[in-house]
């Protein structure tokens, strides 16, 4: 059951971050993350700033310089569904393809994929744990099967977006509407890894909500796709993924993203994936040590080795699929 | 949220106009009979405090019911407890089985998930109004046909999601149907039954051309 | 082992006998009715929601209870504190261990007497405290003021080690719960004449029923009598345990479960909610509502019990089995409640084997204990024992087929005396099964994918079910109006399996009238017949025969009134559509509307009874499974592309539904072989992490095949009872995950010994053998 809660529907964007900047004010737009963690008791929230009526916020258009601009209270399914976001960024589409469940697809916002509260299941349990101000955490030796293989420190959740690591493969930037007025956030840039602060997922302010996700103008060959492996086939989030946008001349990598979604407290760019394929071309050899650099530093926990296998084959498989083939 | 009135219309291809001039009519017949017509302090963007209860209309099946609900009700609650609605159920209350499934302004969403006062202003189905009178609709009869369903409790859920999948996507492929059905679990495992009662569905529908 | 008291879904339970049933009829030859498809006598109620469900009901007053649990998996309660959440507006009452009226024995099981609230809890989810209230919002807010002092205790939560010497004790006695050991022949004489011996070590996890109606109850008192209305199997074992609880006249205590939402065995009987529902109303004297949480139910509403086992098998080069020894160690939870039951009962009863020796330990753990589901203890040991069977055909270089083809069993080896069976179709179910599938040609398709990415595999495998022919008591009455309708009275629940349609079909064969001019009335202790909780795949053996029984009773009735009508001996008369008539004299005929007493009585009653099982026999259905499914060797993912059933459950009753049972009972067993399995803490807290339908994961519609066939052997089996049906429900998902788990190990040469089969698990040993080469 949820507790108890004032309600306010924001009239405007001013409104909402004005109310937001109130203490224990949490913004609300989908819903489909944030009632589940009060539900759950994960943090109080005393009032919940509605977003979801400001139509403005809604709207997939594309942008003067050739890109696309998708409203973050566009919901997943819009995003999947949106023919400029197929046709542009399929990647994108197929990750928005592979969220959760078609309700919770037709529910969510593209702004609350990026803004997911961790799924760990200490996080999400009666645990006080270190991210909700606990002193240690309990995956740590624990039931840490699903947690990260890479870029843990102290807290060691996975990211559940679908979406971020897509976006970051394009490098989208989100716009973030504060009490002290807007600015621009690489969705890169947007979320805080454990080492940094343990306590926050994302660098946005109280008062600040994401009015946009903005995607660059991107060359019209530009490959890309998403990949995710799941226990289940619906309603699942990866055990490991990948998102590459890939820039061939010929045959010939000339620009490559490679994020992973799955195995990190954060979407994870693989940058030296990235650089063990720029300047080749992609072939079994390449694919593999591509897939190789990007676990250079992987440390597994006590049940979570499969996942260094894992993202290995997915980013290798998904490398040799997306290459031009030979002789076409 | 998702106010699917707010979505460009390239996403609004495939959906029929039916719900909109419903929506329209509904709208205006209120209008003439009710001397409620003033919007809502949800509306009216006050701030409703966590003990408040506020005046919500809310829309179900073409029928308009009034009354007081606190912010964190949730449409379910609402719909099985406060109106005793039979036909959408509660299976998890956190949005992960489907049992709830309702459509609002034609599109599946969880009830669980909702909350009560947002569901304002949006035109909500339940399995009630796939009926005509005492008729069961197409996907119902389907659903009868091929014994679709066992104990018959996530058996709602998946009719409106079969029912919504049709009203955007009228003859889906096989793939479609499974993945449509996807976000509503069944314990008792009807899954390969509820797929050809999806399809048999369509198929009556596109002979009939009714829903 | 089939003492009645034995039985799982008649555990604890007082069972009276049918009396005498009347003269047994001639089996049927040809059928009108039965066998064809039949959509449901009850689809319109339970597709247009006007069907209500226990948790659909909303009453006039009606509050709203909840329960506070025990966060430790094992704690001492030093203090109670309600006073804050007596205070919360909306609050009509709180319950604890020390109101006066919780003072109440809870039986959790025929030999384990508790309290409805312990002092000690010794698993999470133990209940602490209970309250009613207005909104079930408030209630929960009224749950979390409620502050509990615990002095949190050592916990044992991992089976294989509750025996350790160290280990935290459940029970002052220790963790041992029970041992049961089996032998017959020599086993070391078998090994020793065998030319091939395996042993291996498997284990299948824990897995919790979740059935899509959350438990609980709405209960309402009037005076003092007390409604019950429960998502529940059986009505009548609901209203047994409340009124001893309660300390009532059954009389008093009325239940209904016109519509349930799923069970699967973890509603065979209330919960401590029941009680605790019918106290809080009694308090409020205001009707409540007490229906569990998701979350609740996953730790307090049963489990299939986790267990390994260690089997070592001896075959002869042609197949012949020569010895199998068997031992496994489980855990029914915190409480005694069957953690090992019949976990052995495939090895000792499948296949023809000389030489047996099973030991079964079942262990205390300080978690939720079991209850029965769905085919208690067989797939686990399906599990093993198909394993075995598959892995002995390929050491021995025999079909999988083949070798389960040598080993067929004539009669029951592991009861006393051998009793034959009344049919055994296991033959029959794998020679059907292997040649509509087309087994051959599919295992060397897919040994073609030797060498790609994504590897496809064939594997088989059987079982059979211990139970399923039924057994009295059962009595049902039917009444036949003066226009040729009925009324079908009948205590038992239909969760889902058809079993209300199923029962109509019987009237309509015997009357000749349509099943939809029959309305049934069932599952109320207050209108309705004793029944026993609808289980163990025995309900429709069980209640057609009385069924039929009761039609018999009325047809009788008419034929007598025909015969005062036409004037000629009931001998001459037959049954026709709607119409009696004489098979001397064309003449003479009678419509059933026009027959002169129904007339003037208006209604004939029928009361059937189910007459005893055959002697010296077994009435036990058989199955054989087939499955080929695809395997990503890089990743570990596993697609099951496609899946027959052949079982032979005696004769069948309505095609439609019993489709329905056999996709329902693979797709359950999907789920225990690919996705499902209960995670608790064991390291820091002893808590259960996956509670919920995210993280414990049942297959959704994508993870099942397009297409499920059911391959029905039919032998109506004239012996088992009056309609020749045998039950189907649990055999069907018995070798379920055995054959993925098969078809795996043909794709990638792997045997997954551990269930679930995810790309966690599978791919570490994928990684492994690729390591080792």
């Amino acid at each position: 059951m949820l507790p108890p809660f004032s309600y306010i529907k924001a009239k405007n964007l001013r409104q909402a971050v004005e109310h937001l900047a109130t203490e224990g004010a949490y913004v609300h737009a989908g819903g489909t993350d944030l009632l589940g963690c009060l539900r759950e008791r994960i943090f109080p929230a005393d009032k919940l700033v509605a977003i979801g009526g400001l139509k403005e916020l809604g709207a997939i258009h594309p942008t003067k310089d050739g890109g696309l601009s998708i409203g973050a209270l566009a919901t997943i399914t819009d995003v999947e569904y949106h023919p400029l976001v197929k046709k542009r960024y399929p990647g994108l589409s197929q990750a928005a393809s592979e969220v959760a469940s078609p309700q919770l697809r037709n529910q969510g916002t593209l702004g609350g994929n990026l803004c997911q509260k961790p799924r760990c299941w200490y996080y999400r349990g009666e645990f006080h744990c270190l991210r909700k101000g606990g002193e240690n955490c309990f995956a740590v030796g624990g039931e840490n099967q699903f947690h990260c293989i890479l870029g843990g420190d102290q807290c060691y959740m996975v990211h559940p977006s679908d979406t971020a690591p897509a976006l970051i493969a394009f490098r989208a930037s989100v716009k973030v509407q504060g009490r002290k007025g807007t600015r621009t956030v690489p969705v890169e840039e947007l979320h805080v890894r454990p080492e940094v602060d343990v306590h926050r997922e994302t660098v946005l302010e109280p008062d600040e909500v994401i009015t946009e996700i903005l995607l660059p103008s991107v060359p019209s060959d530009l490959k890309s796709a998403y990949r995710k492996v799941r226990a289940r086939r619906s309603w699942d989030f990866a055990l490991a993924g990948v998102a590459p946008a890939i820039l061939f001349r010929g045959e010939v990598v000339e620009d490559a993203r490679i994020v992973l979604s799955g195995v990190a407290p954060f979407p994870w760019r693989a940058v030296e994936s990235e650089r063990a394929i720029i300047g080749k071309r992609i072939d079994p050899e390449t694919a593999r040590e591509a897939a190789r650099a990007a676990v250079k530093d992987a440390a597994p926990m006590t049940k979570n080795d499969y996942k260094v296998s894992l993202i290995q084959a997915v980013i290798e498989e998904q490398l040799l699929e997306i290459a031009p083939k030979t002789g076409q | 949220m998702g106010k699917q009135n707010d979505q460009p219309d390239s996403v609004r291809q495939g959906i029929t106009r039916r719900g909109f001039i419903t929506g329209v009519d509904v709208g205006a017949a209120a209008l003439t009979v009710s001397t409620c017509v003033s919007a809502s302090r949800v509306e009216e963007h006050e701030l409703i405090s966590s003990g408040e209860t506020v005046k919500v209309t809310l829309n179900i099946n073409s029928r308009k019911h009034t009354l007081l609900v606190e912010p964190r009700w949730t449409l379910l609650f609402v719909i099985r407890e406060r109106l005793g609605i039979t036909g959408t159920k509660e299976g998890c209350g956190r949005g992960e089985c489907g049992a709830c499934t309702v459509l609002i302004d034609e599109i599946p969403r969880y009830a669980c998930m909702t909350l009560a006062l947002e569901a304002e202003g949006h035109e909500i189905t339940t399995l009630e109004g796939l009926m005509d009178g005492e008729r069961l609709g197409t996907v119902q009869e389907a659903f009868i046909a091929e014994d679709a369903y066992q104990c018959g409790y996530c058996t709602p859920g998946q009719i409106m999601a079969v029912e919504g999948l049709l009203r955007k996507i009228p003859e889906p492929s096989p793939e479609e149907i499974r993945r449509g059905v996807s976000g509503n679990l069944c314990r008792c495992g009807a899954y390969t039954h509820i797929f050809k009662a999806a399809e048999r569905a369509s198929r009556d529908r596109s002979k009939g051309g009714s829903s | 082992m089939e003492g009645k008291k034995d039985i799982y879904y008649l555990h604890g339970l007082a069972v009276p006998e049918t009396p005498a049933a009347g003269n047994a009829p001639e089996p049927w030859k040809e059928t009108r009715v039965v066998g064809t498809r039949q959509p449901r006598v009850d689809g319109y109620e339970r597709l247009s929601g006007s069907a209500i469900y226990p948790s659909d009901v909303v009453l006039p007053g009606m509050l709203y209870g909840a329960v506070l649990r025990c966060p430790h998996p094992h704690a001492e309660i030093e203090d109670i504190d309600t006073s804050a959440a007596e205070k919360i507006p909306g609050v009509r009452a709180v319950l604890t261990g020390r109101s006066p009226d919780a003072e109440v024995l809870w039986r959790e099981d025929q030999d384990y007497q508790t309290l409805l609230f312990n002092r000690i809890c010794r698993f999470e989810g133990e209940a602490v405290a209970a309250v009613a209230a207005d909104t079930p919002y408030i209630a929960s807010d009224a749950l979390r003021a409620i502050r509990v002092e615990y002095k949190v205790l050592p916990f044992t939560v991992n089976e294989r080690r509750a025996l350790e010497p160290d280990a935290p004790k459940v029970h002052s006695h220790g963790n041992r719960a029970s041992v049961t050991h089996y032998a017959r022949g020599d086993v070391f004489k078998g090994l020793e004449q065998a030319d091939v011996v395996h042993e291996e070590s498997y284990r299948t996890q824990c897995e919790i029923h979740t059935p899509m109606e959350l438990h609980g109850c709405a209960a309402r008192w009037e005076g003092d009598s007390l409604t019950i209305w429960e998502s529940t199997q059986g009505v009548y074992a609901v209203q047994e345990k409340a009124a001893r609880a309660l300390g009532m006249p059954l009389s008093r205590v009325r239940v209904i479960g016109h519509y349930m939402g799923g069970g699967f065995g973890s509603k065979l009987k209330p919960g401590k909610y029941t009680i605790i529902a019918a106290l809080l109303a009694r308090m409020t004297a205001r009707p409540v509502k007490l229906f569990l949480t998701r979350e609740e139910t996953y730790l307090v509403t049963g489990n299939r019990p986790p267990v390994d086992m260690r089997l070592k098998a001896g075959v002869k080069k042609d197949g012949t089995l020569t010895a199998l020894d068997f031992s496994c160690v489980g855990t029914g939870g915190a409480f005694p409640s069957g953690g090992t039951a019949l976990v052995d009962w495939l090895i000792r009863d499948l296949y023809t084997c000389p030489n047996v020796r099973t030991e079964s330990t079942d262990v205390f753990i300080h978690a939720g204990p079991a209850r029965p589901f769905r085919a208690p203890g067989h797939p686990q040991g399906s599990w093993a024992l198909e394993q075995m069977m598959d892995a002995l055909a390929e050491k021995t270089g025999l079909d999988p087929v083949e070798i389960r083809l040598k080993n067929i069993p004539l009669y029951s080896q592991a009861r006393e005396g051998n009793p034959p069976y009344t049919t055994t179709g296991l033959k029959e179910c794998i020679v059907r099964g292997a040649r509509e599938f087309d087994w051959k040609r599919a295992r060397a398709q897919a040994e073609k994918t030797r060498n790609h990415t994504i590897r496809r595999g064939v594997g088989m495998a059987c079982a059979l079910w211990f139970v399923g022919g039924g057994r009295p008591p059962s009595t049902i009455v039917l009444k036949l109006f003066s226009d040729g309708s009925a009324n079908l009275n009948m205590g038992a629940s239909d969760i889902g399996t058809g079993t209300k349609t199923v029962m109509a079909m019987v009237v309509a064969e015997e009357l000749r009238i349509s099943p939809h001019m029959i309305q049934i009335e069932n599952a109320d202790t207050g209108t309705t017949q004793f029944a026993t909780p609808s289980g163990g795949s025995k309900t429709v053996p069980t209640e057609a025969p009385a069924v039929r029984d009761a039609a018999l009773q009325v047809k009788r009735q008419l034929l007598e009134m025909a015969a005062k009508d036409l004037e000629a001996p009931v001998s001459e008369l037959k049954f026709d559509i709607d119409a009696i008539f004489s098979k001397t004299d064309s003449g003479k005929r009678i419509k059933l509307t026009d027959l002169t007493d129904l007339k003037k009585g208006g209604v004939v009653v029928g009361i059937g009874r189910r007459g005893p099982n055959p002697e010296h026999k077994v009435v036990n259905p058989f199955v054989a499974q087939f499955c080929e499914v695809q395997v990503n060797m890089k990743t570990g993912e596993v697609g099951i592309l496609r899946f027959l059933s052949a079982n032979e459950s005696g004769r069948v009753m309505d095609r439609l539904t019993f489709d329905g049972q056999v996709a329902g009972g693979i797709t359950m067993g999907i789920g225990l072989a690919m996705t499902e399995i209960r995670v608790l803490d064991e390291r820091a807290t002893g808590k259960m992490l996956n509670r919920n339908w995210h993280d414990y994961k049942l297959p959704t519609a994508l993870d099942v095949p397009p297409v499920i066939v059911s391959a029905p052997v039919e032998m109506p089996d004239d012996e088992a009872n009056t309609t020749g049906a045998k039950g189907l429900g649990e055999p069907v998902t018995i070798p379920t995950a055995g054959a993925v788990a098969n078809a795996i190990h043909h794709a990638t040469g792997i045997r997954m010994t551990e269930s679930p089969m995810d790309p966690t698990r599978l791919l570490a040993r994928l990684v492994q053998a690729t390591k080792e080469g």
